[in-house]
């Protein structure tokens, strides 16, 4: 406000000023009388002719000079909004307005004739199209864009190592898979509470575990062991941090590891009633036919019997195959239940294990 | 008094900085046995565009592309009547419609997977979410490997 003020007290102070000087002026010619004199309104023949700023020439727009060859990416360098003059490209984009309803026949005539004919009917140009300028562009990330960033990125790669070229050998050397995830959305924030979920997948063939160490294993985890595919899964969400989540899950899998190889003394009070499932070598059944192979022995000694070749090739006739696959075939009867096909394999192994061939 | 305290402790470190450490080679890589990425956008086209720029980049940089494929796209309707009690005619319709699209990858070593990641995250266009899942693998840890004899006498000897 100060300054305004100044500003018109001088303009008032100069304009008395020039009021006096040219009544100074005009008193000399009309000695008798004073005229009084309003500068604007009397010509006093000192105005100042004002200058004018000589018009500049409206400069073309920059597509308009570009060499076919030039180079896009000196152009483009990064991502900006669409810009109209530095597009050499004829885009449209937008809502065609066209209407016919007004015009008459001569009109169309002309209509058909003018240079809007050419505009109408088609989406609107890039000229000021804002259509163009709200679209994500990617003329920041052309091929040639693409070539000259990854040809500055190709250092900071480095090559797969040999020898894990299949699924199957990556699982075979690097057993644990750690599968976590990350976020990016517009938001205004970077972090998402989802990212800090790790799921840790691993086979249990791949971990040295004995039967009753797995077993001991897979009811330690419950439902988190797939026994189609023999995987365990952890997900680990309950830390706040991904790396923590992922320690906790190694920290687990130690845990039931070492747990599982741990026998309590109360274990070795099981019984065969405490069984869950049939067991062939805990049952009379092996009793039986550890019996009818001794049997088979003494009885071979008189060559008019015949018997099997492999009760007399071998010394533990417990361990040989015809046996193990009658206990199978015993196991698979009780465990899996009595059905048409468990039956006829019960009864190939009973002959295989019974009568000479 | 306090230097006498600080003068051991930074001994320490400096003793227990070995070249190795410093220069930071000491440690492995992260393997990647397969990086996922999951594209959520409203705009096709641009999804499109994006997904053209992913796979030449992957060629530029020699990352085996497995698959890629679309989801079907996902409509949400809301409905409103524009007049307050009556008038049928005023009824609106208005939907959202959500495209995916999904990149899988295979094989990428974890100073790849960082560049890579970190280049095409920047040049995201806007609009767009993205999902990046890593499928890492790791050995073993060393003390799940142990003969498991041993810890059965361990266990034992507890007992």
């Amino acid at each position: 406000m100060a300054s305004a003020d100044q500003i018109s007290h001088e303009s008032m102070v100069n304009q008395s000023l020039r009021f006096k000087m040219a009544r100074s002026s005009v008193s000399c010619k009309y000695s008798e009388f004073s005229m009084v004199v309003i500068p604007g309104h009397n010509h006093t023949g000192d105005s100042v002719e004002r200058r004018r700023r000589p018009e500049l020439p409206v400069i073309p727009p920059r597509e308009k000079s570009m060499p076919i060859d030039q180079d896009w990416t000196t152009v483009w360098p990064t991502a900006s909004t669409f810009k109209w003059s530095a597009v050499p490209l004829p885009i449209r984009q937008g809502r065609v307005f066209v209407c016919f309803k007004n015009f008459s026949e001569s009109n169309i005539f002309n209509y058909f004739h003018s240079q809007k004919a050419e505009q109408d009917g088609i989406p609107p140009g890039k000229y000021g199209n804002l259509e163009l300028m709200k679209i994500p562009n990617f003329l920041h990330l052309t091929p040639n864009h693409i070539k000259k960033h990854c040809a500055a990125l190709k250092e900071f790669c480095t090559e797969w190592p040999e020898g894990l070229e299949t699924d199957e050998k990556c699982k075979k050397h690097f057993p644990v898979e750690v599968i976590s995830s990350d976020y990016i959305v517009d938001s205004i924030s970077l972090r998402d509470p989802r990212a800090r979920t790790v799921c840790i997948k691993i086979n249990l063939s791949s971990l040295d575990l004995d039967s009753h160490a797995k077993d001991k294993f897979i009811r330690l985890v419950g439902d988190r062991y797939n026994a189609d595919t023999g995987e365990l899964t952890l997900e680990l969400d309950r830390c706040p941090m991904k790396k923590q989540n992922h320690d906790y899950g190694i920290y687990l899998l130690s845990a039931l590891f070492k747990e599982s190889w741990k026998t309590e003394g109360w274990e070795s009070e099981k019984t065969v009633d405490d069984m869950e499932m049939y067991v062939w070598s805990m049952n009379e059944s092996k009793k039986n036919t550890q019996q009818i192979t001794e049997v088979m022995k003494k009885a071979a000694e008189n060559p008019s019997c015949k018997v099997p070749e492999y009760v007399l090739k071998s010394e533990n006739v417990l361990e040989t195959e015809p046996v193990q696959e009658y206990a199978a075939a015993v196991e698979d009867l009780h465990n899996v239940g009595e059905d048409l096909h468990s039956l006829e394999k019960y009864k190939e192994q009973v002959k295989k294990m019974l009568l000479a061939q | 008094m306090n230097t006498s305290l600080r003068l051991p402790s930074l001994l320490v470190c400096h003793l227990s900085t070995s070249p190795a450490q410093v220069e930071g080679d000491g440690e492995p890589d992260d393997l990647y046995r397969s990086i996922v990425l999951e594209m959520k956008g409203h705009d096709p086209t641009v999804m499109a565009s994006y997904q053209k720029y992913l796979c030449m980049t992957c060629e530029e940089l020699g990352i085996h592309v497995e698959r890629v494929w679309e989801l079907p796209k996902c409509i949400e309707r809301r409905s409103l009547l524009k007049s307050v009690h009556i008038y049928k005619k005023h009824f609106r319709q208005y939907e959202s419609r959500t495209h995916f699209r999904n990149i899988e990858l295979k094989r990428l070593t974890g100073s790849t997977a960082d560049t890579f990641l970190e280049y095409i995250e920047r040049n995201l266009p806007e609009g767009m979410a993205l999902k990046v899942t890593k499928h890492r693998i790791e050995p073993l840890p060393p003390h799940i490997r142990p003969a498991p004899k041993q810890v059965e006498d361990d266990s034992t000897i507890t007992q």
